[in-house]
């Protein structure tokens, strides 16, 4: 077997299995937020479906695929059909280049545990999150009903706006690592976390990614009690499931690059990088769903008031600061 | 001094959500496991009867009105002995909520909740009660009322016998 | 016009209205109970208390019995006035029985809103409540003399207004008993107004006793339609049946009352054996099926043997709609016009009416407003009962009447008659009109040229006649009489009683010129293949000449929702719904379009369904005896109009011109819309047959026995008149035969055994009331004819 025909059947299966272990957490961190928000609010959860209600992932998916896929009448058949693929599908992108770890040895190669190592990597994932915004807005669009228009103008307004703070609280962490690739950025921290370094940044951070996840405190652009479902009310069966399953992936993507972008990726003592990568990122989502668990929605005011007067002009400061703190400490040259 | 207040009430929060996570839930899984209910547990609909055993329901359309849900209909009518009765009179419980508010508006006490409330059935149909399946045999809760005696029109008694009745005047009387 | 305050706001009325009708007009509600808008104040009840801040008299002052004076302040908020209201709740409250969960009035109760209006919830009166024995008061109205709070309006609505005087009050001190001298049934054929203005339950409906609450009724705004005068009603249903009819509270057009017939005569749309499906020869069917048979049928037939086999059968209680439709049907089969009424002299008389000037058209108003009212050949009471009420309302007002009719007509007010033989009834009008009365003997002369002194006097007279009693001469004398009356500075104008409520406008559809002959020729001719009888029943109301044709016709469909004769005998019946049952549009006596809305569905009554018992526990999207339709949808269907009602109705404006704006009319807002008047018709070719000599036979409908939906509400049975023929006391003694005996009626080869009576009548005239499906019936009504009238002998 040539290596080069090795390579590619490696890089093969580590993107089947890279998809299908990402399938599968999505699909488990749904069961993890639901159990986890049931026992911040007192309650049991998901406990039918399998062991403490493990299978109701699978039970959710089978029911999903098994809906009638509706389309209303006056809705644009054929963006309403793309735009939940468009969302999962930028969620999904963003694995291709999060390093989980270091190079190791397979079948005599070394094999990257990274599917593209992009020398613009962090570009490249504030591009996919930017494009994420189009699943949303087009569906709701197309979907030609008030709540969906609603729903897809405020995702617009706020991941538009939210964009902001967020690319600029990583421009920092660029400037200390003094590359654009992931696995630079990791290796840069092998001291200290960029956490510790910038921990105003990564608050900026970790408000941006609520944000841009449209999650809780940040889920105008789905609030049930006003807004039905939101940009996606009309949708259902497996279509209603990919933008479902894009809101978790999107949980992760954003866990991802706070690890990578914040506490160190694949570094840690002991334990084997990966396994570092999925504690880490798995912490993120805790946080993820104890915010959701702890703070009320915002009000849309508020919601731009936030960004606009506090979190933008905090970014920027942020940046300058950080800036004139590197410049110092490499000696001013 | 208020900026510090938000931030504290917000972090505060992330603490009580963070403690009620290791708590006990307050729910428990049911069926496997069951609690008894109060005796005033506002569940399955009866209707009574007026201690000398007949029904205290007179059909005046008030639960119906007051229910949220619509899942009461009925029909009225009137009985021989001028007595006004329900001819049908049906819950849907496939529909009800329990909310209590017909046996609050029920003005003879005909109309009263128990605590029974495991009535969940396939078919819908089963749950549709009508007037026999929800009669009981006793008065319920006050079992001494009865509305006919009370009412003043002459149902239960010949006109001005009951107390708190004169007896029936003469107008034809020129007496001062 | 004094300007006043109330409650802070400002509102100015005319001189002479009191401080509660100011409030009214403010928009502020002053809670009272003796007062109503008809029936004027009384200061009975004591509730209507008001604080007059600023005026003459200051202080708590009844507001019904305060005059307003100019820059007055009232105030109904004020603490005095509040607590008088109050207690005044609570003094009426300390014998009011407590039997609101068994009371028919609970929901719509006046007392019960003031109750809770006035914080009463607690009594503290500890002494024991008075009693009263009931009465039984027949089989309209229930009474609970316990209940009653002694406010005077039933007797005042009884005995003032509607001038009953079998009912009224009596007793002293608290125990005024508002009741019969002796129990039985209420006499007066507006007794049914006592539920209406009764504010507790103290009268209540009995025909609809422990059925429905008010807030579960569905009702709808909608025109009665038992007779042409087209009165306001809501009508309330629930679970599929018809349960109750009440008057319209406004003032137009029936003043918030209605006769007995209009609000008890609802019966014939819950029968149980009301035709429900579909039938076609013999075979029960779809509405569907029946609807495409009979398109295809009579089209057929028209193909076959010429548009003149057809003949089809308009109605008087059909829609507007409906009858516009199937005269439309007829121009697109080339046919000639429906016949909308069987009777050729009444139909000669309507149609002349129908296009009279509007100007001299009367309304039920100008009736109540009238100066001087004559009728002349018409039963008010039988013929459109509100006419005879709205009558006394000009006679309290100081209206003479005047009655110029054969028949000893009975109203509900003071009335000098001139009796006089049908025939001359004509020459009379002509006679007022300054005709030099030829034909009319001496002392029929002298008072009619009193009344003549009178009528030109007057300011606002109002002639009433109806089209069968005058017929199309008679007519003609009528308009001429009224129209050569009418100045600027007087406003003289006509009523004519019409058979149904869709008559004018069947009228107005119909050619101008009548064409009885034209119809006697088209029976005649023996073409005739097919018939469509629209919501008429020709088999009861036509005499065998007519019948004989119809029931020979190789099609003989019909359209109906009563269980009638012609229904009975038809091949191809199709279920239509009822005038409650449909959205539609009625055209009253004056000319005046009025739209109603539907109340209910068409189907079964869950009472018929469920046998007295629970509905059937069974799921079904399909209502039971819901296929029936509007007959307008109907005939749309047929003539392939599609978008509902608006598109027939679209459809109907296109294609007669006079019905223009039948579209825009809504029902909730009782909106009205004026035929205009038309091309008077040309006056006869021939005039009428000579008179019959001997004995003649005068036919005239009773107030229940025939409009046809009351004749089939059971309820109404007892008002039914007594099947008599009525003579002159000498004409009876000379026929030998004595008040009470049988007597054999015979005219025109019918004949029926009658009980033969005594009555005010001209020599020489027998007259008989009709009854729905008796044998001379059949004849139509006011024309005379020759007859026998004989000793029955036998048991």
């Amino acid at each position: 077997m040539s290596p080069a025909l090795l390579s590619a059947l490696l890089t093969t299966a580590h993107v089947a299995v890279l998809l299908g272990a990402v399938l599968t957490a999505a699909a488990y961190l749904v069961w993890f937020e639901r159990k986890l928000l049931a026992r911040m609010q007192l309650r049991l959860g998901p406990n039918r479906a399998g062991w403490a209600g493990l299978l109701q992932p699978l039970a959710d998916v089978i029911k999903l695929l098994c809906k009638e896929d509706v389309i209303p009448a006056a809705a644009d058949r054929t963006v309403y059909r793309l735009a939940p693929a468009l969302t999962a599908l930028s969620a999904i992108l963003a694995f291709a280049v999060i390093p989980l770890g270091e190079p190791v040895q397979l079948f005599g190669l070394e094999h990257q545990l990274v599917i593209s190592d992009l020398s613009v990597g962090a570009l490249f994932l504030l591009g996919l999150s930017s494009l994420s915004v189009y699943g949303v807005t087009l569906g709701g669009f197309a979907s030609s009903s008030k709540y969906a228009l609603l729903g897809a103008l405020r995702a617009l307004a706020q991941m538009i706006s939210y964009e902001l703070p967020l690319g600029l609280s990583l421009a920092p962490v660029f400037l200390l690592a003094g590359s654009l690739s992931l696995s630079d950025i990791v290796r840069a921290q092998a001291d200290f976390p960029f956490a510790v370094l910038c921990p105003v940044s990564f608050v900026l951070f970790v408000i941006g990614a609520l944000a841009e996840a449209r999650r809780t405190p940040f889920d105008l652009p789905e609030a049930e009690s006003e807004l039905v479902a939101g940009y996606h009310t009309e949708y259902s069966g497996m279509r209603f499931g990919l933008y479902f399953v894009g809101e978790y992936l999107n949980m992760l993507v954003l866990g991802s690059m706070g690890t990578v972008f914040f506490w160190g990726g694949w570094l840690g003592p002991g334990l084997p990088g990966p396994l570092w990568f999925a504690l880490k990122v798995g912490l993120f989502c805790f946080v993820f769903v104890w915010v959701r668990a702890t703070l009320p929605r915002l009000r849309y005011d508020q919601l731009m008031r936030l960004n606009w007067r506090w979190l933008l002009p905090l970014a920027l400061i942020n940046l300058v600061l950080t800036a004139a703190g590197a410049w110092l400490l490499r000696g001013g040259v | 001094m208020k900026l510090w207040r938000s931030i504290r009430g917000t972090l505060d929060a992330f603490w009580i959500t963070l403690r009620t996570l290791f708590r006990r839930p307050a729910t428990i899984a049911w069926p496997e496991k069951r609690r008894a209910p109060a005796e005033r547990f506002r569940a399955r609909i009866v209707l009574t009867r007026d201690p000398q055993g007949k029904e205290r329901c007179v059909a005046c359309y008030l639960c119906s009105a007051a229910c949220p849900v619509s899942c009461i209909s009925m029909q009225s009518a009137e009985a021989p002995d001028g007595r006004r009765y329900a001819a049908w009179f049906r819950i849907n419980f496939a529909r009800c909520i329990f909310c209590g508010l017909c046996a609050e508006a029920c003005p003879t006490r005909a109309i009263q909740m128990t605590p029974d409330y495991e009535m969940c059935r396939r078919d819908p149909l089963s749950l549709l009660y009508e007037k026999e399946d929800l009669l009981i045999d006793g008065p319920g809760k006050d079992p001494h009322y009865d509305f006919y005696r009370h009412a003043g029109i002459g149902v239960a008694a010949p006109r001005g016998t009951l107390p708190g009745e004169r007896p029936p005047e003469d107008p034809g009387s020129l007496l001062p | 016009m004094p300007t006043l305050t109330i409650d802070g706001r400002t509102v100015s009325v005319p001189e002479g209205k009191t401080i509660l009708e100011a409030a009214e007009a403010a928009g502020v509600r002053v809670p009272h109970f003796c007062w109503h808008r008809a029936l004027g104040a009384l200061g009975a009840c004591r509730l209507c208390a008001v604080t007059v801040l600023d005026g003459p008299q200051k202080g708590v002052r009844m507001a019904c019995l305060t005059p307003v004076q100019e820059g007055m302040r009232v105030s109904t908020l004020d603490e005095s006035s509040w607590n008088m209201r109050r207690s005044v709740i609570e003094w009426l409250m300390a014998n009011h029985p407590h039997d609101c969960p068994v009371c028919d009035e609970g929901g719509e109760c006046q007392l019960q809103d003031m109750t809770v209006a006035g914080n009463h919830a607690v009594r503290r009166q500890r002494g024991r409540k008075r009693t009263f024995h009931n009465q039984d008061l027949g089989p309209f109205i229930e009474h609970e003399m316990n209940r009653c709070i002694a406010c005077y309006r039933c007797v005042r609505t009884y005995r003032d207004y509607c001038g009953g005087d079998d009912f009224g009050v009596l007793g002293s001190r608290d125990r005024v008993y508002f009741g019969r001298f002796r129990p039985g049934r209420l006499l007066s054929p507006f007794s049914g107004n006592l539920v209406d203005v009764c504010p507790t339950g103290t009268l209540t409906d009995k025909t609809s006793r422990f059925r429905a609450r008010p807030w579960d009724l569905e009702e709808a705004s909608s025109v009665c339609p038992h007779c042409a005068l087209g009165c306001a009603v809501i009508p309330g249903g629930r679970y599929r049946e018809l349960l109750r009819v009440r008057a319209d509270p406004r003032p137009q057009p029936n003043d918030g009352f209605l006769c007995d017939r209009g609000r008890f005569g609802y019966g014939y749309a819950n029968r149980a054996d009301r035709p429900r499906q579909a039938r076609l020869e013999g075979r029960p069917g779809t509405l569907a099926e029946a609807v495409a048979a009979l398109r295809e049928r009579v089209e057929g037939i028209a193909r076959q043997h010429g548009p003149e086999a057809v003949l089809l059968l308009g109605s008087a209680r059909a829609t507007v709609e409906a009858n516009a439709l199937l005269s439309l049907w007829a121009r697109r089969l080339g046919a000639a016009d429906p016949v909308f009424d069987l009777a050729a002299r009444r139909d000669g008389a309507a149609r002349i009416f129908a296009r009279a000037a509007p100007a001299l058209r009367a309304t039920l108003a100008d009736v109540r407003q009238a100066d001087l009212t004559l009728v002349c050949g018409a039963d008010p009471l039988a013929e459109g009962p509100l006419l005879a009420l709205a009558l006394r309302q000009a006679a309290r007002r100081g209206a003479a009447v005047r009655v110029i009719d054969p028949r000893p007509v009975p109203l509900v007010c003071e009335a000098e008659r001139l009796p006089l033989a049908p025939t001359l009834v004509p020459e009379a009008l002509r006679f007022l009109a300054g005709g030099n009365g030829a034909g009319l003997s001496q002392e029929v002369l002298q008072p009619l040229a009193e009344t003549k002194r009178l009528f030109d006097a007057a300011r606002r007279p109002v002639v009433i006649g109806s089209a069968e009693g005058l017929g199309p001469d008679g007519v003609r004398a009528l308009l001429a009489l009224v129209a050569g009356a009418s100045r600027p500075d007087r406003d003289a104008k006509a009523a004519l009683l019409l058979p149904g409520p869709s008559s004018f406008a069947c009228a107005r559809l119909a050619s101008a010129v009548p064409n009885a002959q034209d119809l006697r020729r088209r029976l005649g001719g023996g073409k005739i293949r097919a018939v469509v009888a629209l919501e008429v029943d020709p088999l009861a109301e036509a005499p065998p000449a007519v019948t004989g044709v119809i029931e020979k016709a190789e099609l003989f469909a019909a359209l109906d929702y009563l269980p009638t004769a012609t229904v009975g005998r038809a091949n191809l019946f199709l279920p239509s719904a009822g005038p409650y049952e449909q959205d539609g549009a009625f055209c009253d006596f004056a000319g005046r379009l009025r739209a109603f809305a539907r109340v209910l569905r068409p189907g079964t009554p869950i009472l018929h369904t469920g046998k007295g018992n629970h509905p059937p526990r069974t799921f079904s999207p399909d209502v039971p005896g819901g296929d029936a339709a509007p007959a307008w949808e109907i005939l749309a269907e047929i003539l392939g109009i599609s978008g509902g009602l608006s598109g027939a109705r679209a459809e109907i404006e296109k294609a007669f011109s006079f019905l223009q704006g039948l579209a825009g009319l809504r029902a909730d807002a009782r909106d009205e819309r004026v035929l205009p008047g038309g091309e008077p018709p040309a006056p006869p070719g021939a005039p009428a047959g000579p008179e019959p000599a001997g004995l003649r036979l005068l036919l005239s409908d009773p107030f229940v026995g025939w409009e046809p939906l009351s004749a089939h509400a059971a309820v109404l049975e007892v008002l039914r008149p007594e099947d008599a023929v009525y003579l002159n006391p000498a004409e009876l003694a000379r026929l030998g035969l004595a008040p009470g005996a049988r007597a054999r009626v015979e005219a025109q080869e019918l004949s029926e055994i009658r009980v033969a009576r005594a009555a005010d009548l001209p020599p020489g005239l027998a007259w008989v009331v009709r009854r729905r499906g008796s044998a001379l019936s059949r004849l139509p009504a006011g024309e005379v004819f020759a007859c026998r009238v004989a000793r029955e002998e036998g048991a």
